[in-house]
């Protein structure tokens, strides 16, 4: 099948479609306004049902509503609406509920601006709402990595009746690239015996997380638990590039991994032994990356599009065996490849001083 | 390039299709004729990759850049700055429009409808065939409805754009145009011309009318990891 060039955000949309989505509901924010724009046109296509909500709150509800009938179902967003549905967030996964929720994110905290950058990343990782919960959050870097990302998503949170969070950032989402979309596939998607569709003579069927009585809610929460930790040892997703021989490591994800890429290749180019570790996924964070490379690595350079939040993780994953650096930008600024090239030389000359 | 060239020149077009870098370098190649040219960028549509991210190289170029000036220059919001008039009263400046995507962002154009000068405007329809809603005539045809519905002005001319970006060859072009110029004659349309990156011009231009202008293109908009210097 012939090539079509795409933007990011229309690639979540098409993506999304391909794995078997048909209900959306969410309310326009730059810079991810063109995926709703997508759907409004895509869904109807394929007997779909796009509707825009009058909040984000009420956005996040549906997608409550659609997810415990039984539908594939997503939402999306940027920082602003991300924050106002991490209530909804919170009770999705402690009712269990699969589905996927996007975040394009831009420059914060408040009201920001519409510019590019990757400061929700605790939000995302830690989650923003309340209770022992986690979500599954996958970080593409490319167009094409959008497409076949959307169908991971999907697939993960069906797995484990979780709710999984696509990270991008604004170039992501406007970014235009070529995609191969390969052939339109009829999904089939999971029977969901758990959904909320009719008791139809068997036992009765609730979604829910209310745990009134506390040894109730505890065994609730370990179980949860338990998810989480096979989703752990499952789950890590990761991209290495020239780690072979990699004396510095730079670890990135999303369109910063792109900029420490192209700088990787750079100073490969300048004979200096630079490698990258791009995690795919944030949660759960790819800690089984590290430890092939932990002996060899002298240190490693965290880049983002923030003040250092994934740091943390690269931190408590080397856990003091090497020095972790941090570099990033903020408010919406991008390091250009230059700035991680000074950076690196930087680093490279100072190390083991 | 032997096409009719007239005062005020509007690159419109589905989101994507690459108005941005035709209007910039359909607007430098009027200076290079030594004509006072004006880019305006009345994209309300696209949060990034629009002219005014690259107007000081473009003012240091040679053209005037008429946008939305300081801290709304990045603002989301559709603000027109009062100099577009300026442009479309002089009698002097060629003024070359990049209009925002789609039907929503050709809505701007309307409002400048009572002021273009009557018969000395294109209005072009940028199109890239390997875009998701123009990939064949129909799509295209609807396209240029919902714009000319939007801006209430009739579309003159197609502009053949089709391009994959960076993996563009000369067959994705040459393919891409048989469809713009198959929609072009059910529009009842001439195709004004065909853009091309630069590399790609020399070998295209045997496979292609002698008539059709090919408008070379430089690059303007980056991405963050191409920029190392």
């Amino acid at each position: 099948m012939a090539k079509i060039l795409m933007k990011g955000n229309e690639a979540i949309g098409e993506g999304a479609v391909r794995a078997g989505c048909r209900y959306f509901f969410g309310y326009p924010i730059t810079p991810q306004s063109e995926l709703p724009h997508y759907l409004a046109k895509r869904l109807p296509e394929v007997g779909g049902l796009y509707l825009q909500s009058e909040s984000e709150t009420a956005a996040i509800n549906m997608v409550y509503g659609a997810a415990g009938a039984g539908a594939r179902v997503m939402t999306s967003s940027s920082g602003p609406g991300i924050s106002l549905m991490q209530e909804g967030i919170s009770y999705l996964a402690g009712a269990e509920l699969p589905c996927v929720i996007v975040n394009m994110i831009r420059g914060g905290p408040g009201l920001g601006n519409i510019a590019p950058a990757q400061s929700d990343y605790f939000q995302a990782t830690r989650g923003g709402g309340h209770g022992d919960y986690r979500v599954i959050v996958l970080a593409p870097a490319s167009v094409q990595e959008i497409i076949d990302l959307m169908q991971v998503a999907f697939d993960l949170a069906d797995r484990y009746r979780n709710p999984v969070m696509v990270a991008g950032d604004g170039i992501l989402g406007q970014m235009m690239e070529p995609v191969e979309l390969g052939e339109e596939k009829e999904i089939e998607i999971p029977p969901r015996p758990w959904a909320a569709t009719g008791r139809m003579g068997g036992d009765k069927k609730l979604i829910s997380s209310l745990y009134i009585v506390p040894e109730e809610l505890e065994q609730h929460n370990l179980k949860l638990a338990q998810k989480y930790t096979l989703i752990i040892e499952q789950e890590q997703r990761w991209e290495e590039y020239q780690l072979a021989g990699a004396k510095l490591v730079l670890v990135a994800f999303g369109t910063a991994a792109r900029i420490c890429k192209a700088v990787v290749d750079r100073c490969r180019e300048e004979g200096l032994a630079v490698g990258l570790i791009r995690p795919i996924t944030l949660w759960p964070f790819p800690q089984k990356a590290f430890a092939p490379v932990i002996n060899e690595a002298e240190g490693f350079l965290v880049v983002e599009m923030s003040l250092g939040q994934m740091v943390e993780d690269v931190r408590l994953t080397v856990n003091g065996r090497r020095p972790v650096y941090f570099y990033g930008r903020c408010g919406g600024m991008l390091p250009v490849a230059a700035d991680v090239v000074r950076e690196v030389k930087k680093l490279y000359g100072g190390e083991g001083q | 390039m032997s096409l009719s060239l007239k005062r005020i020149t509007i690159f419109t077009g589905h989101l994507g299709s690459g108005k941005t870098e035709l209007a910039i370098n359909f607007a430098l190649s009027l200076k290079e004729r030594g004509l006072p040219t004006s880019v305006i960028d009345v994209d309300v549509v696209n949060p990034y990759f629009r002219t005014r991210l690259v107007r000081e190289k473009l003012e240091q170029l040679g053209l005037t850049v008429i946008c939305p000036r300081g801290e709304w220059m990045r603002a989301d919001i559709p603000a027109l700055p009062p100099a577009i008039r300026g442009v479309l009263e002089d009698p002097g400046r060629y003024g070359v429009f990049d209009v925002g995507g789609d039907e929503v962002g050709a809505t701007v154009l309307g409002r400048f409808k009572p002021l273009l000068p009557a018969g000395d405007y294109h209005l072009w329809l940028v199109v890239n065939a390997c875009r998701p809603f123009t990939r064949d005539k129909e799509g295209i045809i609807s396209m240029l409805e919902g714009i000319e519905k939007a801006c209430r002005l009739q579309v003159t001319g197609l502009v053949s754009n089709t391009n994959l970006g960076a993996v563009t060859d000369e067959e994705t072009i040459l393919t891409g145009h048989r469809v713009v110029q198959e929609a072009a004659s059910a529009l009842n349309l001439p195709v004004v011309m065909v853009a091309a990156r630069r590399e790609l011009v020399e070998q295209l231009r045997p496979h292609l009318p002698r008539e059709l202008p090919v408008l070379p293109l430089n690059l303007f908009m980056q991405a963050p990891w191409q920029v190392f210097s």
